[in-house]
Order: structure tokens, then sequence, then C-alpha cells
């Protein structure tokens, strides 16, 4: 059986990866988890200059979810590659860098900065995040900005392109088509939902920006059905998220036409998520016999 | 640091409304130092989602004990409370700093300030004193005498009690008590806190008016625990941290003059 995942050129392992701001550089869950069972590590959002993130509190728990609105904190793009890429380097997944702006100019300058550092396997182009106020979600709900900064981002590099799909929009399957108009290896679907929660005594949104992004298994069905939609709209590889907690969630996603999965929330929930979810897919094909991932597709039409 | 599955030791109510859970620790997790906490997923479903942090409330290495206390106060607690003895738990830990580092010499002694569930680190590091030959006095606040928790504290460990009705102790808050404090007294001191918000920061400024140390435990709501998600901001004074600081990785426990109180 053959679990490994072909994006624009380059292959992965195996179809488990973890999400974007859920596993930080990789370090800090280096004495809980085995990298080794990891497809890949889908770093924590890397911008231009270092950004101290959102006023606090930051998340919220809510029914079978969690509304964070941490917005993009990170060490900035020279500190990640002196201080994060050495370490990023030596594990034993691939690396993928998750990379956000507010400004074309400022993916850009990101990709040809990391461009200049080996060991890293692709980009994930976060133009769905929902928390900062320009860039993000902003670039992510219009077809046309995503198909230009696409294309902007293709002609500077040869490693895989995703591009991070937001659902707040309302046809998913038209920035999936930009993305791949543009010149995306695949697309990666769904970044957060905006939602809101509300101090009834305080009168007032637990967050200080108002709303954040949903995730955890409270979205799944949203993340299933935006993956069914969008595998049907490109011809890109799908790499589904969205409330994945288990093998059975995982194989909701593939069998809607993911080719790849990421796990997020459910790495705070238990970390070693990615191994049991691995392993589930694993023992599903071989019951089925279903010879690779692609195979997974044929079930629903 | 390890993740693994804990047999519940016991599991009773402390007082009214605390609870204290002890259970098997993994030696291979490490040792566990005073402010340091552990998660613990409380649900195999997916509500209450998040682990949920609580700080140790003892810890011992040549018996493999370690323990937490807590207080019901949501879905999560709740679910914990119905735990029994010879049932198991979900733990990750140790995480976090720890008091003991900030215990450097030059303190002569160390007032260690408890409101609510804050007793159960406060126990652990005054025993932990004690047996280090630390002189230290625990003032624990609560806000009714049924509540008080029973500490188990070293015989060496001096305790003050305050109440907010005055049902035992002194009537009054833990501050209440430190502003009877002659400078005499607080001479060579350090303020060790941990409970809710109002009480850390007044400490805090009790401590900074006399030109004593100070350090507290914060809480923040959490989702990793490791550092990696940035959920647990917390408001810090210094511009190299951007401006916040992690709470699970590089607190719980702080410096009060390192926290921006607001």
């Amino acid at each position: 059986m053959d679990l490994s995942v072909a994006i624009g050129g380059k292959k992965l392992p195996n179809p488990v990866g973890v999400a974007s701001g859920t596993f930080g550089y990789g370090g800090e869950y280096e004495q809980l988890v085995d990298f080794a069972a990891i497809g890949a590590l889908y770093t924590k959002a890397v911008t231009l200059m270092p950004r101290p993130g959102n006023d606090i509190p930051r998340i919220v728990e809510t029914p079978s979810g969690l509304i964070n609105s941490i917005g993009l904190a990170n060490v900035g793009v020279d500190r990640f590659i002196s201080e994060k890429m050495p370490h990023c380097r030596e594990l034993p997944c691939a690396v993928v860098v998750n990379i956000a702006g507010s400004s074309a100019d400022e993916y850009a300058r990101v990709l040809e900065k990391l461009e200049t550092c080996p060991g890293i396997w692709g980009y994930e182009i976060n133009v769905s995040c929902p928390n900062v106020k320009h860039g993000g979600m902003a670039f992510g709900t219009d077809p046309a900005q995503v198909e230009r900064l696409t294309a902007d981002l293709r002609k500077r590099t040869k490693n895989p392109i995703i591009v991070k799909l937001t659902p707040n929009v309302t046809d998913i399957r038209t920035i999936a088509k930009a993305a791949q108009e543009g010149g995306a290896d695949a697309v990666s679907c769904i970044n957060t939902l905006v939602g809101m929660v509300i101090d009834v005594g305080a009168k007032k949104p637990v967050l200080p920006m108002g709303t954040g992004g949903l995730s955890g298994p409270a979205i799944r069905p949203v993340g299933v059905a935006a993956t069914y939609a969008v595998s049907r709209a490109v011809s890109i590889p799908v790499i589904g998220l969205g409330g994945i907690s288990g093998p059975l969630d995982a194989l909701q996603y593939l069998l809607a036409g993911a080719s790849a999965v990421q796990i997020g929330t459910a790495n705070f929930v238990d970390p070693t998520t990615t191994a049991r979810v691995l392993a589930g897919i694993r023992e599903f094909c071989e019951r089925e016999n279903v010879s690779c991932i692609k195979d997974l597709h044929r079930f629903i039409p | 640091m390890k993740q693994f599955i804990a047999k519940i030791l016991s599991h009773a109510s402390v007082s009214d409304c605390f609870f204290e859970l002890a259970f098997a620790w993994d030696a291979a997790a490490g040792p566990v130092l005073p402010g340091q906490f552990c998660t613990i997923r409380v649900s195999p479903y997916s509500a209450p989602l998040l682990r949920r942090p609580f700080a140790f409330s003892r810890y011992d290495e040549k018996t493999g004990v370690a323990a937490i206390a807590y207080k019901k106060r949501g879905p999560a607690t709740e679910l914990l409370s119905c735990k029994p003895a010879g049932g198991t738990i979900n733990i990750i830990g140790p995480l976090g700093n720890d008091f003991f580092r900030f215990a450097t010499a030059g303190y002569a002694h160390f007032y260690l300030v408890a409101g609510g569930t804050g007793f159960g680190p406060v126990a652990f590091l005054a025993n932990h004193c004690a047996q280090r030959n630390l002189a230290c006095t625990v003032v624990l606040g609560c806000r009714t005498r049924s509540q008080l928790p029973r500490l188990n504290l070293l015989p060496s460990v001096k305790a003050v009690v305050c109440t907010d009705d005055g049902s035992e102790g002194i009537h009054g808050t833990p501050l209440t008590y430190l502003a009877t404090l002659s400078p005499m007294q607080y001479a060579s001191s350090a303020v060790f806190s941990c409970g809710p918000a109002p009480l850390l920061a007044g400490c805090h400024e009790w401590a900074l008016a006399r030109g004593l140390s100070c350090f507290v435990s914060v809480e923040q709501v959490m989702a990793c625990g490791v550092g990696a998600c940035m959920g647990c901001a917390v408001r810090v004074t210094d511009a190299g941290a951007n401006g916040f600081a992690r709470a699970c990785t590089e607190g719980p426990v702080f410096d009060s003059r390192r926290i921006l109180w607001t």
C-alpha cells in the first residue's frame, strides 16, 4: 500500500500533517510526539516582521470547538530562518512553511527570504486568517487577488505552493480555481470559520477583536463539504482539514476527495492524534483493499 | 514532560468547595516542582474539548504520588470531580516554570500568599521550603470558614488564615494581613502568590511599595500548554517579548514587575 502523496513534483511520505498554528515550529512538541509519523509540519505562519499578535484573551472554547484570535503572533522571517529553521531542518518530516502578509509584496519578500534557506519542503500561502485587519482573509475572499498573488509567488519558487482557503466565502470553489489558475500545486481546505462568543454578563464579546476563527470538531462537516466541492472543481490535490480528531474523521475527508489531511485543534487535546490517524488510515486501506489514497476517491462520485 | 495515563489514587473534597485528586506519577515524565502544572483531558468526547491546566498541590518523588487541587466551576471540573479513585486520567506534565527558580539566596523569609485554589501550589511550595529550612509564612484567603481547605503543612510552616466574612482567622483577605506587617517583620522577605488576579495585583503593589520582590503564578485560558499556540499570552512590560509572554512556558510564574497590570 502506498500512502505517499504527490504534490507539485514532490512527495509527502504520508498524508497526515499537523496544521499551521497548532504545532508551533515543531520543537514545542518534541518530547510528546514522534515526528517520524508526521507527514508534514505546517509551521506557525511567518510574516516579514515579527508580530506581537492580538490583545488578550485570545482563545475561548465553544461547543466541540475553539475560537482563536491569535493574530499571527510570530518571530518574523529573519528570526524564523536563524532560530527556528536549524531545528526544523533536523525533523524527520517535511516542513511546509506557512506564509502570511499584509500585502502581496510582503508575501513575496517572505518567500524570497525563505528560498535562500535549505530544508524547506514547500509553502502554504495563508490567505485565510480571519484575525488580522489587513491581508489574510481579505486576500482569500477575492478570486482575482488569490490568482494574482499565487501567480506572483509561483514565479519565485520551484517548491510546492499550497494555498490555504477560507470557508468564509459564498463559493469556495471559485477561490480554489483561482489558486489553481495562479499555479498552485495544492489547496488546503479549510481555515477557520468566523465566530463570536458574547459574555452576557459583561454584555460584550469575549475576544477583544470581537470575532475569531472557529476550529475543532464543530466545523468538521463544513470542512468535509468544502473538500467534496473543491476536489470536484480543481484538478490539483486538496488537503483537507477542520475538526479531525481520529481516523474516521480523516477518512471522511479522504473519501470526500482529499489527497492528504491536517490535524489542527486535536493536537491540543491529544498530541499523538497524528500517529493514531495515520495508523487508522493504513488499517482501513488494508481492510478495504485500497492500494493508495487516490483509490479512496472512487467510492463517492 | 510526558503524556501518560495515570491511576487515580485518591480523590476527595478538602473543604466544602475544593477537591484534591492524587494520582500515580510516571517517573519518566521527570520530577515536579512547586508552581508547575499539568493538563488533564477530562472527557474522551469533544466537549469539553480542551485539556484543562491544573497546578500541582503536592508531589513526592519517593512515593511517586502527585496531586492537584481544584474547585468545581464549570462542566470540565464537574466531569473531573466524578472520576473515582482507582480510575485513570490522561496527564501531560510537568509543564511550565516553577516558583523555586525565583527563591534565590538573599531572602530570609517568604510570604506565600494563596487565594481560592491557589492554596494547592502554595502548600506544595511551603512544604518544599520547610524541607529546605527556608522560613515561610502561608497566608491563605477564603470566602468563609467552611471553604477552608485542609493544608497538610509541615509543622515548621506558619499559617495565617483570612476569611472574607471573618468566620475564621483574620476578617478580610490576605492583603488585609499583609497591610498589618511592620517593616521589621517583612524585612528581607519576598512574596510568592497564587490566586485570583486582584490578589496577585494587590501582592505586587504591596511588595513594590516596600521594595520587596514578588512572584506571581498567573492564570490564563490555555489550549496547547506547551508553548505552540500562543493562546495563553499575558501582557508583560518588556518590549523584547513584543509585549506578550506565554503563561504556559515562560510562566506560569513571573516576577510581578514583569507583568503589565491593568
